[in-house]
């Protein structure tokens, strides 16, 4: 494989390599006819469709992957492509992966609205971009700190005033005595294209999309 | 080094066929000047320094409203000119080459709309040819884009460019709810192809009839120049920089994850500058050209290597009279003296090859 694989007629699919979008990615390419011929801890593989090859990254990566022109197409989550602030076409959205970027706060803290947290308060996140652009928007300067992951333990640790996380269900917040106070952005999975690959592929992106949109109805 | 030297050439020598002339700017201007030009988003990632008297310069970031500026403060209508420039802006990128770029570029003032647009496509194109990259071209509009929002009743500009620019159904759906509007904008970010997917946005949209007629004529100048068919109509095509107010094109190549260059339409920006001169324009991206140059292991580039010559104590006259022949044939070459090296032409009594020993003839 190339640098700048999209070069030729194939199309390289970038694809999560672990985590939960791993397991419905393969299933949804499984439908539209495309199976990985190798398994899952290989990074590239060819698959059932003679024109299509999948890699499998970070799920974080993929916008990259896909913004350099590694891969053509990507399936990531729409708060994944947000935080990387890169440009790329959203096709399609797949539907699954569902969940909400929220605000949220110690109960106790008495603010029940995004626009109530104080100037300087500090906040936690694995998506510092996404969230010091929706403070900027909401006119609030914050002091955004960027964490790895357990981002919800934070607030009761006494590292920050407020966190901005992932929440499908509210039980992990629940359990760390947070409540959401407000929604940053709903994310689903995404398929993702790289701008040049679409010029190139049309044909065969266009159908490719089509075919799992119309999975998706 | 080679491949820069070549791409530039090859460019000079087009944009000097086509009649266009070459202009240098200054590196560094007034930053408001720049900013009324450019427009807010792109001076965000200009950088900017202070002068003496507490003023606000900025480092060249793009070429265009320079000109602009030029020409308006000479009260010149000069119709065509072109430069090849560094520039110089804030780019989140580890590599830290990526903040200076070389730009290739070519503005043609005044003139008819539909022909001058052909102009600067079919111009780019040929460029791109000469130097061996056989690049394809998409149209967008931002008048279309403007005429569609006004037609809808849509406001918020930059973020119907952000959604369109991401293709995201999403995007838009927050800003109208409009089924008709959605219909219309979904069907012009997914159809691409020549100038009839305009006839179907128009047909859709219930406007932009003049928007069609302009492609229509559009392709016919294109396929006068020979190519037509390298060009699709994608009205998802956007350009970063807000001056453009007509076509916008962007130039591209497989196996070059990004656009190696673009351009368009920018009537408005002259107005500000006080010109009622009608523009168009497009610049190339000199590094991409050479990138793309590097994975075709293209070798029209042509033969530098240089021939060393060597002169044996008491020969240095007949050895420069020897170079001086060579380099009137165009041959690269050097003189040292004789040290014991083991390959060029050595002078003495006789000239002969040191790697094989056999006679120069001279």
């Amino acid at each position: 494989m190339s640098s700048e694989a999209a070069e030729g007629n194939r199309l390289i699919i970038a694809v999560p390599n672990k985590g939960r979008m791993r397991d419905p990615t393969v299933k949804v390419l499984d439908g539209a006819g495309i199976r990985p011929l190798e398994g899952e801890r290989v990074y590239f593989t060819k698959t059932t469709d003679p024109g299509v090859d999948l890699i499998s990254v970070r799920a974080a990566d993929i916008p990259v992957y896909v913004y350099y022109g590694i891969a053509d197409l990507g399936v990531t989550g729409r708060d994944i492509v947000a935080e990387t602030g890169l440009e790329v076409y959203e096709l399609a959205d797949l539907g699954f992966g569902r969940c909400d970027l929220v605000v949220a706060v110690r109960k106790d803290s008495g603010i029940s609205d995004p626009a109530e947290i104080p100037h300087g308060s500090k906040v936690a996140t694995e998506f510092p971009k996404v969230t010091t652009d929706y403070f900027n928007e909401l006119g609030t300067q914050v002091e955004t700190i960027t964490l790895r992951g357990a981002v919800e333990i934070a607030p009761t640790l006494g590292l920050a005033n407020a966190i901005v996380d992932i929440s499908s269900t509210g039980t992990t917040l629940e359990r760390n005595s947070l409540v959401a106070i407000g929604v940053v952005m709903s994310s689903s999975a995404r398929l993702i294209c790289n701008k040049i690959s679409y010029k190139t592929k049309y044909d065969k992106i266009e159908a490719l999309t089509e075919r799992l949109k119309g999975l998706r109805s | 080094m080679k491949k820069y030297l070549f791409v530039e050439e090859r460019f000079r020598e087009v944009l000097k066929r086509w009649g266009y002339r070459e202009v240098r700017t200054s590196t560094m201007d007034y930053f408001d000047i720049i900013r009324g030009g450019a427009g807010e988003g792109f001076t965000d990632s200009i950088f900017k320094v202070q002068d003496s008297d507490g003023r606000l310069l900025s480092l060249r970031g793009e070429v265009t409203t320079q000109i602009a500026r030029m020409l308006a403060s000479k009260a010149k209508d000069e119709g065509r000119l072109c430069y090849i420039a560094n520039c110089i802006r804030y780019i989140e990128a580890k590599n830290l080459s990526l903040r200076e770029y070389w730009q290739a570029g070519a503005e043609l003032i005044g003139g008819e709309r539909v022909a001058s647009d052909a102009e600067a496509v079919a111009l780019a194109l040929e460029m791109l040819d000469s130097a061996g990259i056989p690049a394809s071209v998409d149209l967008g509009s931002m008048s279309a884009i403007r005429e569609l929002m006004d037609h809808f009743r849509i406001k918020d500009y930059r973020r119907v460019v952000k959604a369109i620019s991401m293709k995201s159904v999403d995007e838009l759906k927050k800003l109208t709810c409009d089924r008709h509007a959605i219909r219309a904008f979904s069907l012009l970010m997914s159809k691409r192809g020549k100038a009839e997917v305009v006839k179907m946005v128009s047909e859709e949209a219930g406007c932009l009839e003049g928007e069609w007629r302009y492609f229509r004529d559009l392709y016919c100048a294109l396929d006068a120049y020979g190519y037509a068919s390298r060009a699709n109509v994608d009205l998802s095509t956007m350009r970063e920089l807000e001056y453009y107010n007509g076509v916008v094109f962007e130039l591209f190549l497989g196996g070059i994850g990004l656009p190696i260059g673009g351009g368009g339409r920018y009537d408005i920006m002259m107005e500000q500058f006080g010109l009622d001169s009608p523009a168009t324009g497009f610049a190339l991206s000199v590094d991409l050209c050479v990138r793309a140059l590097s994975k075709s292991d293209n070798n029209g580039v042509g033969d530098d290597r240089v021939l060393r010559v060597f002169y044996e104590e008491g020969y240095m006259e007949k050895a420069v009279g020897l170079v001086r022949r060579l380099r009137s044939t165009g041959r690269a070459c050097t003189l040292d003296k004789y040290k014991g090296e083991q390959a060029g032409l050595r002078v003495g009594e006789r000239v002969v090859w040191i790697e094989t020993g056999d006679e120069y003839e001279l």
